[in-house]
This record gives C-alpha cells, sequence and structure tokens, in this order.
C-alpha cells in the first residue's frame, strides 16, 4: 500500500507541477523588447539596403530579432489612440525605417525632433514599403 | 446651302461642349488626390466563450485614390501583436505560417467613392470590393465601410468577417473548441494626403 501511494503522490505532484508549468506558459506575455540585448546594430541606410539587395536573406537574417537602429528622424507621430511611431531616414526616398513604439514609450518620441539622429531599438518584422520595427523604444 | 451651314455649326458646338466636359473631367479627376498611411490598425479577434483570442497591427500601410475609388491595405504578419507569447507563436507557425507567406493584402476599390466629398468634412458610408489576400490565398471579398472626412485627414473604419477555411487555415482539433471557425476582422486607418 505505501509504495503505491507513494508512487501516486509522486504521479500527483508531477501532473500538478506539469499543470502549472502549462498554466504559465499559456498566460506568459511576449518579452518585452526593452529588457532584451539587441541582436544588430545597423544604421537605418544598412538594414534598408540588406532588404532592398535581397528581400528573402534580409527576412531570414533579421526577420523577428531584435535590432537597435541609428538614423536621422524624417517623422514622429502619435495618433488619437496614443500610439506612436518615428520614421528614420535610410536614403532610400521609397523605403525608410518605421519604427512602432510601446504605448508607455509614447512621451519620449513627443520630445523627438524632427532631423536629429537617435537609437531606436525594435523587433524586425520586415518589409513592406518601409522597414518595419515594432515594440519600440528610444536607447539614445 | 444655308440647311448645311447651320448644321455644321450645331456640329461644332456639340464638339466643343464634349471637349470641354472631357477637360473638365481630366481636370476634376487630377485634381483628386491619393490619401495614405504607413501606420493603419487592423485587429482582429477569432476567440470563442471559452477563450479571448485577439491580435493587433499597428503598421498597415494603406493608400486609396480620392478620384478612382481605388484601395489598397497590406500589412506584415510578424507584426501583428499578441497578449499571449504563446498564441502568438501559434499565429505565426501554425495557423498563418508567416514565414512561407510574411503579407496580407487587400487590392480593390470604394465602388461609391463618387458619393463622398472629400472637401466636406462628414461621415460617409462606403462599400468596398475587391481581392483578399491571406496566407497565400486570394480571395474576392465585399464589404461596407465608413469614410470620415475631418479637413485633410480621411479616416476609414470597416468590420468584415473572414471565414478561416477559405484561406486554407487549418485549426488542429485539440483547439477547435477555443478557436472560431470565423474571424472578425476590424479596420482603422487614418490617411492624410500623400504628397
Amino acid at each position: 500500500m505505501k509504495k503505491i501511494k507513494k508512487i501516486l503522490l509522486v504521479v500527483l505532484v508531477l501532473g500538478m507541477a506539469g499543470a502549472g508549468y502549462g498554466f504559465y506558459l499559456y498566460h506568459k506575455k511576449p518579452a518585452d523588447v526593452r529588457a532584451l540585448t539587441a541582436n544588430f546594430e545597423l544604421t537605418a541606410s544598412k538594414i534598408v539596403a540588406d532588404f532592398n539587395a535581397d528581400e528573402t536573406a534580409a527576412n531570414k537574417k533579421y526577420l523577428d530579432k531584435i535590432i537597435s537602429v541609428k538614423g536621422i528622424v524624417t517623422d514622429n507621430k502619435i495618433d488619437t489612440t496614443g500610439q506612436a511611431t518615428v520614421f528614420l531616414d535610410s536614403g532610400d526616398p521609397l523605403a525608410a525605417v518605421t519604427c512602432s513604439f510601446y504605448e508607455e514609450e509614447a512621451l519620449s518620441v513627443k520630445s523627438l525632433q524632427k532631423g536629429t539622429e537617435v537609437t531606436i531599438k525594435g523587433k524586425c518584422t520586415g518589409k513592406l514599403m518601409d522597414v518595419v520595427l515594432n515594440k519600440c523604444s528610444i536607447i539614445k | 446651302m444655308q440647311y448645311y451651314k447651320i448644321n455644321s455649326k450645331k456640329q461644332t458646338m456639340k464638339k466643343i461642349t464634349l471637349v470641354i466636359i472631357c477637360l473638365l473631367l481630366i481636370q476634376y479627376s487630377f485634381s483628386q488626390k491619393r490619401y495614405f498611411t504607413k501606420t493603419g490598425t487592423v485587429s482582429f479577434r477569432a476567440g470563442t466563450a471559452v477563450e479571448d483570442i485577439d491580435g493587433i497591427n499597428k503598421s498597415t500601410t494603406s493608400v486609396f485614390d480620392a478620384g478612382t475609388g481605388q484601395i489598397e491595405f497590406a500589412l506584415l504578419v510578424k507584426g501583428f501583436e499578441f497578449n499571449s507569447a504563446l498564441m502568438m507563436e501559434h499565429f505565426n507557425e501554425n495557423y498563418m505560417e508567416s514565414d512561407k507567406y510574411p503579407k496580407s493584402i487587400f487590392k480593390g476599390s470604394i465602388s461609391n467613392i463618387d458619393k463622398v466629398n472629400f472637401q466636406k468634412d462628414g461621415t460617409y458610408p462606403v462599400t468596398v470590393k475587391g481581392t483578399l489576400e491571406i496566407h497565400g490565398v486570394k480571395k474576392e471579398i465585399e464589404t461596407t465601410g465608413s469614410f470620415k472626412v475631418n479637413g485633410k485627414t480621411v479616416s476609414a473604419t470597416a468590420e468584415f468577417p473572414v471565414t478561416l477555411e477559405d484561406y486554407k487555415i487549418s485549426i488542429p482539433g485539440l483547439v477547435k473548441e477555443k478557436i472560431s471557425k470565423t474571424a472578425k476582422i476590424k479596420v482603422n486607418c487614418s490617411y492624410a494626403i500623400l504628397k
């Protein structure tokens, strides 16, 4: 009897641990990019050039990675819902870098001056017209 | 002789009127502008009573021509944001296969664009028809929406359903209870005049 009880107890504990872990995983929020180290440190010109040269290769290299991108601000806007976006010049008139910010970072976007150089960290989601980063925050 | 002269005068007048009308039409369509955004919002709800499944993309690109009514949207699937890391992973890896199909695109036109007065502030109902491409599958859709003109800004909203099966998005049996067969898509874009 004792042995069976012990075994059952172990199984129960393992089962609960498993369920608990599953529950944790299930409700885990996506990682906060602000706390992560950048995989790449680039200029806006470089990342756009890479995507222009070979989009498939650039996607393989940069998609879902944390990028720290440096560039000149051409525009910064905050829309009516509080969503802040910064556009960086890449030298290519048809393709800039679009940086979509965390809601809490919107205030830091407000104080950015057009024409100044800034370094922004975010996650690369690919290229439409622009190379798009989301979950952004200002580094420098 | 006189009879022919009057006739040719009428003909010339007709021609001149036609030319003037053509010129006005050309001028009218050229003076209509194109509107553009890189920060449009597309969100979806695909949950059931068991669970909420919501994602939002805040970097949708869209352009429309106020003269012809042509309208296009494009978004990066990896740009959808979720509250759950696991949900985002399943969305990209299992359902949308975003490494294979990184973009979703809509190309169509606003059927009643002439009913929208871009020079007058107000809200105008619109009907949009076109081709929606999701997960590599193209399908013709039609939906109603609304254009709100406020000075030089135009905001467009629309809501429509998307049946996942239509786009070959397969839901594994294990989570069939949790994911709705039809996702509700909401579009909300704020456009500025394209210079």
